[in-house]
């Protein structure tokens, strides 16, 4: 190729990738949800005199920042391959061996967490703190609580990623929260007992750990399920964020016949609820199946249990897998979310006196607390 | 707007490209105008506003100046111009600097005004002193407002450079040619640059942050933050440059060159030779020389020196570290002139050392606004404060960004050019390199719009300039 035509090349071929991609942006229709982010596109941000009018400090209002940081990302033809590519290069040319902080190793995804944020961790403590001297302590319960390592306790120092100690984390939230008995799970989890694209854990591999539970709270765990799954793929919340391809999962949940006969109330919506709900599994995040999804108090009656005792669980959304499997034990399950939620209005008209209350959190939430209430 | 912005590469482009090759040339300047205003105004309407506003002075003034030349108002117009276009800088930049100073000395709270810097004020504040200064040294006063509208406001260089001397583009803004290979050109110049901005300096810039943010720091980890830093203000100021050099070229202009390779220098003299050449050369032409130069007594000669480097640090940014930055190279250069250059010149390697030793310590300097903390930095890179060597997560980073930094650093040097010219000049592979470059071109434009349409940090750096 001579020179003159190779800059003819440059010139046609740069004009038509700009020129084709500036015309599918303007005229082709745009995606209403996307699946990779689980999350819809930004919207045409507002134009008129004021969104343009903002400058300087308001500038991140502005339909320009809006338009240039939202709205032509989010809605640029083949996103999704542009973000496969993106991560290509960065894992495959830049030999980079995490994208923003997410890695794989033997096919499961993880997110690095390198820093024990103990203002985080005092906070969490407080919290439960605060429920403990206001509502159990004189009544003389003694909370359980239960930490759930994230993937990286088994995944991250031993592939060479930076680790926070998991072991010193614990140390820490529990000297927080001295007088609740901890029920120690993280030897009976291994990492392939979560999604492999997502950061929960698998209910298929919880029932070992449902029964260290019961069993922790003075019960006798030993019922029997029957696995169902559902019949659409599963693509958890790294899928989109990893720096490889990861294959698409299945949910797999567990049901018996008590769990048919309970009673489930949503006192958010002040309606009934479910323990499996099929509409959201049907919807875009089908871990949302769970307990449907992220509800502040829900309640769960079961007339056949095999006691009386009622259970109190302070949870964040692992605790919606795993609480299924605790029905047949508890006659009434009190699930709460302090995230959404103040304890003071989530503790109205809950009976504590015969209780288990169990404080069930992730090392993700209590590293992240600032959102517990 | 952003070079580095979807908006840019496929609306602004698409839009601009077809305008301004279907109008005849005498329209062509008022498209640029248009277009340029537009660009600006984007970010920030009002801000557009005031740069109209200092075009509209200096065009009349220019004009003054040219009708009284050679009598004493000519001076009084010039200075009355140079005064009003730096009063907007002033206010703008540095009112809360000089108003912090003030409070610090006198123990006063006078209360900051927050006033927020409109974006590129430096590079076209410089460009209007240039014009009003060169028409009264005799350069012809451009008669045409939008011509001299379009010049100042041209939004290839007018948020990030290079400061473009009207004497240097006045004949093209009358009289220019476009061609296919001129076109190509500039879109190689303009995808190379978008690629180190996008591809190397955000890498390098979210390295630095990373490193900035880890809580156990090890000395590797400060000599990592050090050369990522480095490599990211030139990675980005050059990237942009060539942007505006490419861009230049597709609309017909022939833009100086910004930057040479500084980091291969062996001296903070030829370091400044070849870095941000058309501040230098700015700030030679119309500060130092006007100030006698070395052609004074040796005292004066040192004043000026450092009021030149002084200022060059104050001009990118209102704060002490930019100063601090801008005289410590003002030292260097003395201390080389009475001094040390006889003794670099002896040694390629030392002399090699001691710049980069230099750059990066002075680019610490530049980035982090605390000093005491730039400090601990520094001191870092020699192990102060009894700091580990490195540490798991220090030597993580670094294998994680290992092929990032050695394209960095190859890139900051001529190797690749060399080795691409040779290959292209050569009578064997040159045919191959026709084919091998539009093919490399959009890989790489692909590749950035991939990193654009995922973008997780695109910083820029000139919201202090």
């Amino acid at each position: 190729m001579s020179t003159k035509i190779k800059n003819f090349v440059v010139c046609a071929t740069i004009a038509i990738i700009v020129f084709g991609f500036a015309l599918m942006f303007l005229f082709m229709p745009k995606a209403e949800f996307l699946d990779s982010e689980r999350r819809a596109p930004a919207k045409f941000p507002p134009i008129n005199a004021e969104s343009i009018m903002k400058d300087g400090l308001e500038y991140g209002d502005s339909f320009m920042k809006k338009f240039d940081d939202g709205y032509i990302p989010d809605n640029f033809p083949f996103r999704e391959a542009f973000r496969q590519l993106k991560a290509w290069v960065g894992a495959n040319v830049f030999m980079q061996k995490d994208k923003e902080g997410v890695y794989v190793v033997d096919g499961i995804a993880a997110e690095m967490q390198e820093t024990i944020d103990e203002g985080s961790i005092a906070h969490a403590a407080d919290r439960i703190t605060f429920i403990y001297e206001n509502y159990l302590k004189d009544k003389g319960i003694t909370p359980y609580i239960s930490i759930i390592p994230d993937k990286g306790y088994w995944l991250s120092a031993e592939n060479g990623y930076p680790s926070m100690d998991y072991d010193e984390f614990i140390s820490k939230m529990l000297a927080g929260v001295e007088f609740a008995e901890y029920i120690d799970i993280k030897d009976s989890l291994k990492a392939s007992d979560f999604y492999k694209s997502d950061t929960h854990w698998n209910q298929e591999h919880l029932v070992d750990i449902a029964k260290l539970l019961v069993d922790g709270m003075g019960g006798n765990h030993d019922s029997v399920y029957t696995k169902n799954q559902l019949d659409k793929p599963f693509y958890g919340v790294y899928a989109g964020r990893a720096p490889k391809p990861l294959a698409a999962e299945t949910i797999t949940y567990y049901t018996n016949e008590n769990m048919e006969n309970v009673t489930v109330f949503d006192f958010e919506k002040n309606r009934p609820g479910a323990i499996y709900d099929m509409e959201k599994a049907a919807g875009k995040d089908a871990y949302d199946m769970f307990l449907g999804g992220e509800i502040s108090k829900l309640s769960i009656e079961n007339p056949n249990a095999k006691t009386d005792k009622e259970l109190v669980i302070f949870r964040d959304s692992y605790g919606r897998s795993i609480i299924p499997l605790l029905i047949d034990d508890y006659a009434k399950i009190t699930v709460i979310d302090i995230r959404y939620q103040v304890p003071q209005i989530l503790l109205m008209n809950v009976e504590l006196e015969n209780a288990d209350v169990l404080f069930l959190y992730s090392t993700l939430i209590l590293n992240n607390s600032s959102e517990l209430k | 707007m952003l070079f580095s912005s979807l908006t840019f590469l496929y609306l602004f482009i698409a839009a601009i490209i077809i305008l301004y090759f279907a109008v005849p040339f005498k329209a062509k300047n008022a498209v640029l105008l248009v277009f340029s205003l537009f660009f600006y105004a984007w970010g920030g309407v009002k801000y557009a506003l005031l740069m109209v506003l200092a075009i509209t002075l200096g065009y009349v003034f220019g004009l003054l100046i040219e009708k009284y030349r050679g009598k004493p108002i000519a001076k009084v117009f010039t200075g009355v111009a140079v005064a009003c276009i730096i009063s907007f800088m002033l206010y703008f930049k540095y009112t809360d600097f000089f108003i912090e100073n003030f409070n610090a000395i006198t123990g006063l709270s006078i209360p900051l005004l927050k006033i927020v810097l409109p974006i590129g004020i430096s590079f076209y504040t410089f460009q209007i002193i240039s014009y009003v200064i060169d028409v009264y040294r005799g350069e012809k006063a451009q008669k045409n407002p939008i011509n001299l509208a379009a010049y100042i406001a041209m939004f290839p260089q007018l948020i990030a450079g290079p400061i473009v001397r009207y004497s240097d583009v006045a004949r093209e803004l009358e009289h220019r040619t476009h061609s296919i290979t001129k076109a190509a050109e500039g879109v190689r110049r303009f995808i190379i640059g978008l690629s180190k901005k996008v591809l190397i300096a955000n890498s390098m810039y979210d390295l630095s942050e990373i490193i900035y943010a880890a809580e156990e720091k090890t000395v590797l980890f400060y000599w990592m933050y050090g050369i990522s830093i480095a490599l990211y203000i030139y990675f980005d100021f050059s990237g942009y440059s060539d942007m505006a050099i490419g861009l230049g070229k597709i609309f017909g202009f022939n833009f100086l060159e910004n930057f040479n390779y500084p980091f291969i220098s062996k001296s903070a003299t030829e370091f400044w030779r070849r870095w941000h050449m058309s501040l230098g050369s700015w700030f030679r032409d119309y500060l130092y020389i006007p100030l006698g130069g070395n052609r004074v007594p040796k005292w004066r000669w040192l004043l000026n020196i450092f009021a030149v480097w002084m200022f060059t640090g104050f001009w990118h940014g209102a704060a002490w570290n930019f100063i601090i930055w801008g005289l410590f190279f003002g030292i260097l250069l003395v201390i080389e002139k009475f001094w040390l250059l006889k003794y670099l010149e002896k040694s390629k390697f030392i002399s090699r050392i001691y710049i980069l030793l230099a750059v990066i310590t002075s680019f610490i300097v530049f980035q982090i606004p605390s000093l005491g903390e730039a400090f601990t930095y520094i001191g870092g890179l020699f192990g102060a404060g009894g700091i580990p060597f490195a540490s798991a997560e220090t030597l993580y980073y670094l294998r994680s960004y290992a092929v990032l930094l050695i394209a960095a650093l190859v890139g900051s040097t001529p190797l690749i050019k060399k080795l691409a010219t040779r290959f292209s000049t050569s009578e064997k592979f040159g045919k191959i390199a026709n084919i091998v470059e539009p093919v490399m071109l959009v890989v790489l434009f692909a590749v950035v719009t991939a990193f654009l349409v995922d973008s997780s940090s695109n910083p820029f750096l000139y919201f202090r300039f």
